[in-house]
């Protein structure tokens, strides 16, 4: 909210410059978001008067002699078209600096001396409507009178500072200059000058010029009308306009003007009704019937329910309460008679009428925020004084105000010992009543209990603490010392997930892999590129109700389209190499909560492409991370998910559930994500991972006698996986193997097509003996006579 | 006899000079010293001798053999050192000649700064808890006393999953679900992933990362708040910073502050990055409204608590000078690479 300093001078003190001002503005809570100032760099122009004013021969300029106050006249070229003796315009000097830059100089126009330079009212940045009647290309030319030679930023208002105010959004009642004002004179400590007045009436009766009726209180709390005869539309004075432009309003008109700069002082949202317009005199305030429709001033047919309000005259409706008028009671330069109308609409339903029918306009959004009630009757009187100062028309005695459930004021009591204690500031109750007072509130102090009324406009008031925030904020933050905790100690820590997803990411930190983290959404069209069967549940995720858009619509039930898209970015960016990981959670609607939410699993997915990278490497990480948890137990089956290389995919089984999925991403896949090369993927549930985790338990003590080493290698069918191999060797070996380690395949040579042959490393080792060599040869045989039951496994 | 003693002894001493390697020295003590070698010869034809002159020339033999013994020890000792000194030579590599590094992997930035804050919040005693993304509006707002009809429910600022249930706004949710779970002393800090109906662009996103503090006890106040919220800027960004207080406003904490921490840039002198107030604001905080601790279940005449939310994304752009917010979920391993 944009207001010049000048208007807020008006109504506070301010001693200190802006930005002090705008410092301790911020500090007591009314954030100021910037300060403009629109002649910040214009210096060097002055009032001049000319004197002199002659066409120059074949040219459309004029030679000009100006007097600006210095002994000798100036001698100046000047282009525009209204340039004539007599008039009083801005001059700028030699050496002035207009906005944008531009600097003025002494020189040579077509060989005339030209000593300086006569501005238009656009060369100075000055809004046109400021000053209506001078054209765009013309020179500004004042009517009034000013000494020559006087800096014209006072007059043209370009010395002002605009403040753009952030109101925070339980404080509507700052929505306003006044409201400004208050806030200031509590926070300088100065004093806050109201208005004030009275309605200068000039006969007649209000009730026999109009009639209004209010069907519905709850929508309208207070409807207040004042009605004025003889309308003299003109255009505004001077200084309205400027306080007009400076908030940012274009000035149209008196009364229209007149109902803004009410908004802008009081902050209510007014509206001016040509009551000549208004059929039947009369207007109705309603809820709209189910279906009910309208043509807006915008020229749209809108349709309405029962929850909108509408402003309705004897025939029907006209405008929508609180958002927007009616074309056909619009002001215009014939306007004759004016009612004006200051009301007060739910936020609510004006909240909600504003976006069913996508309109938002300055007196809908201030609705929406709230505006009270209670001032209804001010703004509208005060508009009242304006049209009497303007001599814009003359006011009807008597006016209308529908208010049939006054908001009650309530009072709160509250501790000052309690205040203090919260604010962890000792403040004297004094001074607590000295600011609350400054803030408008009435205060009782009896004992300890300060009793408090807050000023009708401040609906935010309810409790003590927010009493102790108006004292503490004004009595100034900075005030609040640094303690630490006191009292009863607690136990610290973090939480067992964190515990497990720290360990987990330094073992991958380790290995080289990068941590990314993408949106918990996606488009359901990344999932459909994994090519899964009809069917898959994951084809049918938890759904956005109000996406951004259809690329973030649907929550994520595998973290695996976002690291394939994330691959691809890296490969299509020329990073021949990378081993990234994601630790995030995947949702699952079918799965819910006692409380009917989706769960949510913590999955991580590890994606890895390069010269290094194969299978066997994005296996071994996801086997070093069920390691680093004590999870030794799990088969490798060559299984998995569809989106993976027929050949080249595995699940790790843990007591029947599937905790690593893993494999080479699959040519399709790679196609539909764009990836160049090939990239492997796993993921696993984290959640398994947790419930699977062993804890480290007491050491085995060393080994107390010697173990034996023997190689073993076996000529299998190539058909054959080496797991299982495995995995016989142990069982077969029994209790006295220590280890059994794959060292090498070997294919071809003298071996026979389709056979390849396997090499193992074993250890023997006894707990209490040193082993024999029957014990070794015993154990070795049956380990052989095993293989090559089950495996067709030949002794190379 | 003296004689060739003393002929053998001046022999090897000086072919001990000549010699260069210790195979050649060992051949050489064998000659001389060895079970087969001259003086072992020489001491065999003592007998030769008459009685009376065997003792003192046995007793020359000895004392020529120890002698001699020693001095072969010396070049042996001499040789080896010779001959390691060689090895080493020989040894030498470019220590120069560039090898590829071990890979190191990395967190992501915000879960650095995550890291950062949960070491700072435990050691103060905070336990870390994480809640659900997925939330109920009823712990998401209204607990949070922002009432049906507020504003901030609306469909352009939330993300519905049905008309109960949200992608939670805030981590503010967990301070309602731990309320109510528990007694006072509350100590608790939950970082998580937080939504808004923001388009993506260089400084909004629709997720962002919070970290939520909650303390519930006895005589709690703004100076506690303020003495935890200094502890933890100085921690994360060093001894020589400040923080100040704004007045604010949030449905849930009354008073309420927003937290502004001295420019890392221009150390408070005021520069661009700080729009010359000297200040960066990083987080919203306040003390725990009494209607909310109420409806949580805890006694607002007993207790008093503070509360504060902390954005760790803004966070560790400012940390990692990353411009635009959208490299946070780019995943281009170029930047990522940079961190350690």
């Amino acid at each position: 909210m944009k207001l010049p300093l000048s208007m807020l001078r008006d109504y506070v003190e301010i001693p200190i410059a802006a930005e002090a001002y705008a410092q301790r503005m911020i500090m007591t809570g009314t954030a100021v978001e910037s300060i403009e100032r629109p002649g910040e760099e214009i210096q060097n122009v002055v009032i001049g008067r000319v004197l002199t004013c002659e066409k120059v021969e074949g040219t459309h300029l004029t030679q000009c002699t100006v007097d600006v106050g210095q002994e000798n006249p100036l001698h100046i070229v000047c282009g525009a078209p209204n340039a004539a003796a007599g008039i009083l315009v801005p001059v700028a000097l030699d050496g002035a600096t207009l906005p944008g830059g531009q600097t003025v100089k002494k020189g040579k126009l077509r060989g005339m001396a030209s000593e300086g330079m006569l501005c238009s009212a656009a060369e100075l940045g000055i809004p046109q409507e400021l000053y209506p009647s001078t054209g765009e290309a013309g020179l500004l030319i004042f009517n009034e009178e000013y000494p020559v030679g006087m800096d014209i930023k006072p007059i043209v208002g370009l010395d002002d500072a605009i403040i753009d105010f952030e109101i925070l959004a339980n404080r509507p009642d700052c929505m306003c200059a006044l409201g400004i004002a208050r806030e200031s004179a509590a926070a300088l400590n100065t004093n806050f000058l109201a208005p004030s007045g009275r309605v200068k009436e000039s006969g007649g009766d209000i009730h026999k010029e109009v009639k209004v009726s209010v069907l519905d209180p709850d929508l309208c709390p207070r409807y207040t009308a004042r009605v004025i005869k003889n309308v003299r539309i003109a255009p505004s004075p001077k200084w309205l306009r400027k306080y007009l432009t400076g908030a940012g309003l274009r000035p149209i008109n008196n009364i229209v003007d007149i109902t803004n700069f009410v908004m802008i002082e009081y902050g209510h949202p007014m509206h001016a009704f040509d009551l000549s317009k208004v059929r039947g005199r009369e207007i109705i305030v309603r809820r709209a019937k189910d279906g009910e429709t309208l043509t807006t001033l915008d020229d749209v047919e809108r349709t309405f329910t029962s929850s909108d309000l509408l402003i309705c005259d004897a025939e029907g409706a006209t405008g929508i309460g609180g958002v927007m008028g009616g074309e056909e009671s619009e002001i215009t330069e014939s306007t004759k008679e004016v009612m004006f109308e200051c009301a007060s609409f739910n936020r609510t339903s004006i909240r909600l009428t504003s976006r069913s029918q996508g309109m938002r306009t300055d007196a809908s959004a201030r609705f929406e925020r709230g505006v009270s009630p209670h001032t209804t009757m001010d703004a509208v009187n005060r508009a009242c004084m304006l049209v009497d100062m303007l001599d814009a028309g003359d006011v009807v005695n008597g006016c209308i105000d529908i208010y049939p459930n006054p908001v009650e004021i309530k009072s709160v009591a509250a501790s000052v010992r309690r205040i203090s204690e919260r604010s962890g500031v000792d403040i004297p109750a004094a001074t607590m009543v000295e600011i609350l007072e400054k803030l408008q509130f009435t205060v009782k102090l009896k004992g300890d209990t300060l009793t408090v009324t807050a000023p009708p406009f401040r609906s935010d008031i309810e409790t003590e603490a927010d009493v102790c925030e108006e004292v503490l904020r004004i009595y100034g933050f900075e005030h609040i010392g640094c303690t630490r905790l006191r009292g009863e100690s607690t136990q610290g820590g973090i939480s067992a997930q964190l515990k497990l997803t720290g360990k987990i990411a330094g073992i991958l930190h380790g290995m080289g892999y990068m941590e990314i983290m993408k949106f918990s959404f996606l488009s359901i069209h990344e999932i459909e590129k994994l090519g899964l069967p009809e069917g898959d549940l994951r084809l049918d995720p938890l759904r956005i109700q109000n996406p951004l858009g259809e690329d973030s619509s649907v929550m994520r039930p595998t973290l695996a389209p976002d690291m394939l898209k994330t691959l691809s970015f890296n490969m299509s960016h020329g990073t021949a190499a990378a081993k990234l990981y994601e630790i995030a959670t995947v949702y699952d609607k079918r799965r819910v909560t006692d409380e009917g939410l989706p769960t949510e699993t913590q999955t991580l997915c590890l994606g890895a492409y390069g010269e290094d990278v194969d299978f066997y490497a994005v296996r071994s990480a996801a086997e070093a991370v069920l390691k680093s948890q004590g999870i030794d137990d799990y088969t490798i089956e060559k299984c998995g998910e569809p989106y993976l290389h027929p050949g080249r995919r595995a699940v790790l089984n843990k007591d029947g559930q599937d905790i690593v999925k893993l494999g080479e991403v699959h040519p399709d896949v790679r196609d539909a994500f764009d990836m160049p090369g090939r990239a492997v993927i796993a993921e696993i549930d984290l959640a398994l991972v947790g419930k699977a985790a062993k804890p480290m338990g007491p050491l085995k003590p060393l080994p107390r006698f010697p173990g034996v080493a023997r190689d073993l290698a076996l000529v299998i069918d190539e058909s054959i996986a080496v797991g299982p191999l495995t995995t016989a060797i142990r069982k077969a070996g029994g209790e006295l193997l220590e280890t059994v380690e794959m060292f090498d395949v070997y294919r071809g040579g003298q071996l026979e097509q389709g056979k390849k042959s396997v090499a193992f490393s074993l250890t023997f080792r006894a707990p209490d003996r040193t082993l024999t060599e029957p014990d070794v040869a015993k154990a070795m045989e049956k380990i052989q006579r095993s293989c090559a039951y089950q495996f067709g496994a030949v002794i190379r | 006899m003296l004689e060739t003693l003393n002929k053998i002894r001046t022999q090897v001493v000086s072919d001990l000079e000549t010699v260069q390697s210790t195979a050649e020295l060992e051949a050489l003590q064998v000659k001389a010293l060895g079970k087969k070698g001259e003086l072992t010869a020489l001491l065999k034809s003592l007998g030769k001798l008459p009685q009376e002159e065997r003792p003192a020339m046995g007793a020359a033999i000895n004392e020529a053999r120890k002698a001699l013994q020693e001095r072969i020890d010396l070049r042996a000792q001499e040789l080896k050192r010779k001959e390691r000194d060689e090895a080493l030579r020989r040894e030498a590599i470019d220590v120069t000649e560039p090898r590829k590094l071990p890979e190191i992997g990395t967190a992501h930035p915000i879960t650095i700064v995550m890291n950062e804050m949960i070491e700072c919040f435990t050691g103060m005693g905070f336990e870390v808890l994480q809640g659900s993304e997925v939330e109920l509006e009823y712990y998401n707002f209204e607990l949070m006393n922002i009432p049906k009809n507020h504003p901030a429910r609306d469909a352009q600022d939330t993300l519905y999953i049905d008309d109960n249930i949200v992608l939670r706004t805030h981590t503010s949710p967990m301070q309602a679900r731990v309320m109510l779970a528990r007694k006072p002393p509350i100590r608790i800090v939950c970082p998580g992933r937080v939504y808004r109906a923001d388009e993506l662009d260089a400084s909004h996103s629709p997720v962002f990362h919070q970290m939520e503090g909650l303390v519930v006890d006895e005589h709690i106040s703004m100076a506690d708040l303020r003495g935890t919220l200094d502890a933890f800027a100085k921690h994360i960004y060093g001894a020589d910073v400040n923080i100040r207080f704004r007045p604010s406003f949030f449905p849930f904490t009354e008073p309420s502050a927003e937290v502004d921490l001295t420019c890392s840039n221009c150390k408070g002198t005021g520069c661009k990055v700080c729009k010359g107030t000297g200040w960066i604001e990083i987080l919203g905080s306040g003390m725990v409204n009494p209607k909310v601790l109420d409806m949580c279940g805890i006694d607002s005449q007993k207790y008093s608590g503070f509360a504060f939310g902390i954005g760790l994304d803004r966070i560790a752009m400012g940390r990692f000078a990353i411009p635009d917010m959208r490299l946070l979920f780019e995943g281009d391993a170029r930047l990522l690479s940079q961190l350690r």
